[in-house]
């Protein structure tokens, strides 16, 4: 049963996710997060509009884009925050970092390699499948991803033995520079459906109700015993591939109209504004509670300890120390 | 060894199958995943039986998509099963080793000890004629890789106490059984010949000492245990007293054994039907020399694959693969 949220309660979990990003993008630039960081900034639409759909049964398996699908599933933001911080303390001892986050408890993990996510949750899937007990099996990827063999490889699988897999696929228009048309046979990821007998939606991932009412409808279906579910959600990264990626492969006014645009966030506060359901100092005290709420985490985040060096070869085998 | 069990003449194969399913029998968990594995029982039998057994849940037949099922088990793992999947030939890795290196090998570690993955990556290798892309056996290149256990059965009784071993390991485990033993009968070998019916298991990490001798030390593994001790027979014949040891398993390599041995033959010969370069003959001499300091060896060679891709006429082959004449040459070399 999936819970009902409110426009309103959906811009706060999508302004608690910016915020949360914006607490990771500092680590980038102080380089306390000494690695590659990708940032979901102006993605926040799909990350709020999984919330609530999912059952604690249910496995998400993401990408290198990570944060937003981590807290969605309900990872608490403390180890996950500490893991990108890269702390004894995160939930992989910083022995993952900020690509990697396994939280068993919740099913949920991640993976750096474009396009391995669908098997993964492909497997949950078929456990799903052999148990029945009615849980789903989400494999995140992008528009990069879905020209991988992996996805194709997984989407047959899970089309022919009716698996319960959702294919979450947040199409933000660059596989890092090269854009969808250049990339893709088919203008749409979802027009690919067919060749898995696989249900399918193209959903705006920048308006919040949209992606939310796609994604229940997703899930439902794989619920269902019906095969596997495949949504395409279009989205505009607002940084860089990475931090530090200088971005000159986008045009600069589509990213101009982009920010103006599709900024999930500020579309939600326009809508809620014209519903008369908030004012803008209610949203504004909104954003800053959030901003406020990972500050807090974060301070907490820098006095915690580093991993201790003499650790490193912990955890190779399962018989290895640690 | 009892009487039945002396009689029994089982195919390496056999064992393999029948150690998978007391296993299966004992823990739930385990199913088994890969292409023709089910209905057919495998292109070489080791799964023979299964699916009928215990359902095409848990022996399931797979698309041709070895990345796809290999991520599945990586997903099964992490939900608390122990998939075996079947990869036909280990020359097919290059299609799904990316689930291997970068998810089962290092999703334990990557998460700070919380990821278990008890996985069994069951595939044949070794050269039967079958040329440069059905012939590697590149147990070197899964060596290298850290985080996966590598396991390298050269009869049937190893065969079925290392499965049973790899499967009840929560470690990953990649167990290469070599294509020209799967079809040889007990009656074939001169070791490890005799399959007790029930379980048991082989300690991953234990090289066995298969022939005792006092002049040269010679270490190899799978299928090459058998000309090696054919031409450890023949230098006895000559005069040299040749000790053969089998490694079982690559990772973890078990120095100590083999350093005890060369420390008293003082001449060291690794035999491997992997490519010779950067490889476990390199690997396996230099840690004796670190175990046992710099002076302790007066001779030690190498007798490996040369760099090459195995070339598909028996002439060819023969000129590349370590045989019994080969291998006694090298012993010759050395002696």
């Amino acid at each position: 049963v999936s819970a009902v949220l409110t426009l309103r309660e959906r811009f706060v979990w999508m302004a608690r996710m910016r915020a949360f990003e914006e607490a990771c993008l500092e680590g980038a630039e102080s380089r306390e997060i000494h690695g590659e960081l990708h940032l979901g900034i102006g993605q926040e639409a799909i990350g709020a509009g999984m919330v609530g759909a999912l059952l604690p049964g249910d496995a998400v398996v993401s990408t290198h884009r990570n944060h937003l699908h981590a807290i969605a599933k309900g990872v608490p933001l403390r180890p996950l925050l500490g893991e990108i911080y890269e702390r004894e303390a995160g939930l992989c001892r910083g022995r993952g970092g900020h690509m990697h986050p396994f939280d068993l408890e919740r099913n949920f993990s991640a993976t750096g390699i474009v396009g391995s996510s669908l098997g993964v949750a492909l497997g949950y899937a078929y456990a799903s499948w052999m148990e029945k007990s009615g849980a789903v099996a989400v494999g995140v990827t992008g528009d990069g991803g879905v020209n991988t063999g992996a996805f194709h490889e997984s989407m047959n699988i899970a089309g022919a033995w009716k698996l319960p897999l959702v294919a979450l696929v947040e199409n933000n228009g660059y596989a890092i520079s090269v854009p969808m048309e250049g990339n893709s046979a088919t203008a749409t990821v979802a027009e690919r459906a067919p060749a898995y007998a696989a249900w399918a939606r193209r959903v705006d991932g920048t308006d919040v109700e949209a992606v939310a009412e796609a994604f229940a409808e997703a899930v439902q279906h794989a619920r269902s015993g019906r095969g596997p579910a495949l949504l395409e959600a279009t989205c505009y990264r607002f940084q860089g591939h990475y931090e530090g990626d200088f971005d000159l492969y986008r045009p600069k006014g589509e990213k101009e109209a982009a920010l103006r645009d599709l900024d999930p966030l500020a579309r939600a506060e326009r809508r809620l504004v014209v519903l008369g359901e908030a004012t803008d100092a209610d949203l504004a005290a909104v954003r800053e509670s959030a901003r406020a709420e990972m500050q807090e985490l974060l301070a907490e985040i820098r006095s915690q300890p580093l991993p201790d060096p003499r650790g490193a070869l912990d955890y190779v085998f399962v018989g290895s120390g640690g | 060894v009892t009487p039945e069990t002396a009689t029994r003449n089982l195919n390496v194969s056999q064992a393999i199958a029948e150690a998978i399913g007391i296993e299966m029998d004992r823990d739930p968990r385990i199913l088994v995943l890969g292409e023709d594995v089910g209905r057919l029982g495998g292109v070489f039998g080791a799964t023979r039986g299964l699916q009928k057994r215990f359902g095409d849940k848990r022996v399931r037949d797979t698309p041709i998509s070895e990345l796809g099922f290999t991520g599945m088990a990586v997903g099964l793992a992490l939900a608390g099963y122990r998939p075996l999947v079947e990869l036909m030939f280990v020359d097919f890795i290059g299609v799904n080793l990316e689930q291997v290196y970068n998810a089962i090998a290092k999703n334990h570690y990557m998460s700070g000890g919380a990821a278990r993955m008890p996985i069994v990556l069951k595939t044949a290798g070794g050269c039967i004629g079958s040329a440069a892309q059905h012939s590697q056996t590149l147990w070197g290149l899964f060596a290298h890789l850290p985080g996966l256990l590598v396991a390298v059965p050269s009869c049937p009784y190893d065969a079925k106490g290392l499965m049973a071993s790899a499967l009840e390991s929560d470690d990953p485990v990649v167990y290469i059984e070599h294509k020209g033993l799967l079809l040889s009968r007990s009656r074939d070998f001169e070791h490890g010949a005799q399959v007790p019916e029930e379980r048991y298991t082989i300690e991953l990490g234990k090289a066995t000492t298969v022939r005792a001798g006092s002049d040269v030390t010679l270490v190899t593994l799978g299928r090459t245990v058998l000309p090696a001790l054919a031409a450890a027979q023949q230098l006895a014949v000559e005069g040299t007293d040749v000790e053969v040891i089998d490694l079982r398993t690559v990772v973890p390599l078990d120095v100590a054994t083999v350093a005890e041995s060369a420390a008293r033959t003082r001449r060291l010969l690794v035999v491997d039907e992997d490519y010779l370069s950067f490889g476990l003959s390199a690997e396996l001499v230099v840690r004796v020399l670190e175990s046992l300091g710099p002076a302790a060896l007066e001779r030690f060679g190498r007798h490996a694959l040369p760099d090459v891709p195995i070339p598909a006429a028996l002439t060819l082959e023969q000129a590349v693969i370590p045989s019994s004449d080969s291998i006694s040459a090298a012993i010759r070399a050395l002696a």
